[in-house]
């Protein structure tokens, strides 16, 4: 039983380590920026630019620092699973914020129906639930605690956002994306300093 | 001699050694891996590790392939079917051993 226990735990210490990074954690966050900015520029374009620029960025920020200090590793059916989720989770979130940024354009032409208008009331609290739940679930799914504090951190945010009268839905997503990228930048750097680039130091035969 | 005596003529001293437990045990709960992501999860140097992985390779229980991921070189290191097997073997091995000693 014991032993049973340590090698779970042996998996889930090595799992865990692939998230030490912080780079999943500045995706995030500079996604939610993204949409926050969006909204205040009130540019949808910018939107496009940032997934045409970040996408590549984060691949090289991947392959040049995150991968010679933690080696390459393939994780069985359950773990790859999850991973997808992960990525699936984003794209999710990231459509969604295009298809709420079209409603609220849709929206502000003043011509829609009173179903519309009965979520536009309550448009705030409703993308809180969708995206706070969808980072929440996923946290549960993938196993990737620091998921759940994001998710409660949009939700709570936006019911804030509700609540004030007059503060703008773009203020608090920016807000709540620049504290998010924040925690993966300080992530990132530790990271960078607590593992050394090991890739360069070993025998050619071996080359990580 | 007693029952200790047949148990330690049955346990695996390829994978009794601490190191390549360790190795073995990291292989065993995940699919693949490099050096580097061994080297971090067991605490090995390069030279200690390459030591071990040829012993386990040398016995069947270990691969070792050279790969191209992301047009970069790697060498992954993946547990054999009988690899697998014989970590199995020695884990109900170890803990019948410590389940058969009497109470202190």
């Amino acid at each position: 039983m014991s032993n049973k226990l340590a090698l779970r735990e042996l998996e889930k210490k090595a799992w865990l380590r692939t998230f030490e990074h912080g780079l999943w954690d500045i995706g995030i966050g500079s996604m939610f920026l993204m949409f926050g900015l969006t909204i205040i520029i009130d540019f949808p374009a910018f939107s496009a630019i940032w997934i045409a620029a970040m996408m590549p960025a984060f691949r090289e920020l991947g392959r040049k620092l995150v991968v010679p200090r933690i080696g390459h590793v393939q994780f069985r059916a359950r773990r790859k699973l999850a991973k997808g989720r992960l990525r699936g989770m984003l794209a999710v979130v990231m459509l969604l914020g295009i298809v709420f940024f079209l409603f609220f354009t849709w929206m502000s032409r003043g011509t829609s129906p009173a179903w519309a208008q009965w979520i536009s009331d309550h448009f705030v609290i409703f993308i809180g639930l969708v995206w706070g739940g969808a980072l929440a679930a996923t946290g549960k799914l993938v196993d990737f605690p620091r998921l759940y504090a994001y998710g409660v951190l949009v939700f709570g945010s936006l019911i804030v956002t509700d609540l004030i009268e007059g503060y703008h839905l773009g203020i608090s997503l920016s807000l709540v994306g620049g504290i998010i990228l924040l925690a993966g930048i300080i992530l990132f750097t530790r990271f960078i300093r607590r593992y050394p680039k090991l890739e360069d130091g070993l025998p050619e035969t071996s080359n990580g | 001699m007693g029952d200790t005596s047949k148990h330690e003529i049955t346990i695996d001293r390829i994978i009794h050694e601490p190191a390549r437990l360790l190795i073995t045990a990291h292989l065993y709960v995940i699919e693949s891996a490099d050096y580097v992501f061994l080297m971090q999860n067991t605490g090995l140097t390069w030279g200690n590790l390459s030591s071990h992985l040829s012993k386990l390779e040398g016995a069947g229980y270990v691969d070792i392939t050279k790969e191209f991921i992301e047009r970069k070189p790697h060498t992954m290191v993946q547990l054999t079917e009988s690899g697998r097997v014989a970590f199995d073997t020695y884990r109900r091995q170890m803990k019948a051993l410590f389940e058969d000693l009497p109470e202190a």
